[in-house]
């Protein structure tokens, strides 16, 4: 009893998915969302003259990017509500996961951002008389921020693979309702396969649209 | 004690990095309407000196007073007295981001709140004073180093400095590039502008300053006037540093 592929399957499949996949392109937008935030903060935070910010920002990153994200997400659903009282549901859990685990690894791109542009900017910025603030904000932000591009697709694109651990929390995504029309027909083969095409169609455009708005950036910086 | 005449005091200057104490114990002043010109051998100082005039280092011990404010005194507001001492660094240090006319007006509209029709047409004055007068719209890395350094001249000068401080302004310029930056800078000190120059440019020293500095080993070792400087130095270091040239 050989193997049959039937490419019929993942035709049928495909449809099924929808859901699944909406559910995904939300998490991961929402999820990145805030943790572009959460990111910008603690990165910051890392460079931050006060060494309380330093330590607590640099304590957030390490437990962050020290632990697994499938532990964190189990952690935040099943572990917290035992402590707190308050069940959240899945979706709410799986957002707050990406946003806080991205959030580390984005603090790192901002930080490092940050220290690349060269020292120089900073005092030609406060010489003039501007203010720390006032130098961070119009000097450095829009200079780090272009250099940040690259590696936030990088973030964009882990982060959007990295929703598939949501299944275990049971968050109803793309790898989950492939794993649930697998269930009721037994084709492994051909349904997994439609779900990784849908998951590399999503991480290209993804790649695409990024290099053509760093083009664009810089465009506008040469003219 | 402190002659209020004078743009810029300081007293008793010690900087340490470290362990490594590089100003030991440096008194300065300078009039309002004076040249000086600090020369000294690299890691000598200078710069150092310089940028602490600007609060662009954290002293040791000492006072630096400019324009009746002690700079390292914590009622002071650093911000203004950074916007009216102006800085030309070495490295220009141009905001890549933003075309010429914006670097000129940033500090117009962020720092003085000048409306942004006014900061430009300050700024244009001032790229046309440079020698810049096509460039407003265009953006750092489409300009030569002499050019990028007139600009940001310019751009210290639209804050109306009473001092400027140029850190070895044409140390980084292609030999046929340095001219036209020192002109710019001979004809702001026939305007009168207070100006404090670390530079190697020998010429410039000679014919434009009113006073020149030799620091060696963290302290002044030699002040004159230029003709007295270079025909008759007295110090056994700057004899050397001269004869090397």
């Amino acid at each position: 009893m050989a193997f049959q592929f039937k490419p019929e399957v993942m035709v049928d499949t495909l449809p099924l998915l929808a859901e699944g996949l909406e559910l995904t392109i939300y998490i991961t937008l929402l999820g990145l969302a805030f943790g572009f935030i959460i990111g910008t903060v603690a990165g910051l935070g890392r460079l931050s003259q006060n060494r309380i910010n330093r330590s607590l920002a640099g304590i957030y990153i390490e437990i962050i990017r020290g632990t697994p994200m499938i532990v964190q997400a189990l952690f935040l659903y099943f572990g917290v509500p035992l402590v707190s009282g308050v069940r959240i549901d899945p979706i709410t859990a799986g957002v707050i996961t990406i946003a806080v685990n991205s959030g580390a690894y984005i603090a790192e791109i901002v930080r490092g951002a940050v220290q690349s542009i060269d020292a120089g900017q900073f005092e030609a910025g406060r010489s003039i008389g501007l203010t720390h603030n006032q130098t961070m904000l119009s000097i450095i932000w829009p200079q780090a921020f272009r250099r940040m591009i690259p590696p936030l697709g990088n973030q964009f694109i882990i982060s959007l693979k990295d929703t598939s651990l949501l299944t275990v929390i049971g968050v109803a995504e793309l790898t989950r309702s492939g794993q649930e029309i697998v269930a009721v027909n037994f084709r492994s083969f051909e349904v997994y396969l439609t779900v990784a095409i849908v998951y590399l169609c999503m991480t290209l455009s993804i790649a695409k649209g990024l290099r053509w708005y760093e083009k664009k950036l810089m465009a506008r910086s040469r003219r | 004690m402190s002659d209020t005449s004078n743009m810029i005091e300081i007293r008793n200057l010690h900087k340490n990095y470290g362990d490594i104490e590089v100003i030991k114990g440096v008194d300065l002043s300078v009039k309002q309407g004076e040249v000086v010109v600090i020369l000294g051998p690299s890691g000598s100082g200078k710069s150092t000196v310089l940028r602490c005039i600007n609060r662009l280092e954290e002293i040791t011990s000492g006072s630096i007073v400019v324009d009746g404010y002690d700079l390292y005194a914590k009622e002071t507001d650093i911000n203004y007295v950074r916007s009216e001492a102006g800085m030309v660094f070495q490295q220009f240090n141009l905001f890549p981001h933003l075309s010429v006319l914006q670097n000129i007006t940033i500090g117009l509209i962020k720092v003085r709140k000048m409306d942004k029709a006014e900061a430009d047409k300050i700024a244009l004055s001032l790229l046309d004073k440079v020698g810049l007068p096509d460039k407003a719209a265009a953006y750092p890395d489409q300009l030569s180093g002499g050019q990028k350094q007139r600009v940001a001249i310019a751009r210290s000068l639209a804050m109306n400095p009473k001092v400027i401080l140029f850190d070895e302004p044409t140390s980084a310029l292609d030999p046929e590039l340095v001219g036209e930056v020192l002109d710019v800078m001979k004809n702001l000190a026939d305007e009168g502008m207070t100006m404090v120059v670390v530079t190697h440019e020998m010429g410039f020293a000679r014919e434009v300053a009113d006073r020149v500095i030799f620091i060696a080993d963290g302290v002044i070792q030699e002040e004159e006037a230029p003709d007295e400087f270079f025909s008759n130095p007295k110090n056994p270091r700057l004899k050397d540093f001269l004869g090397k040239l």
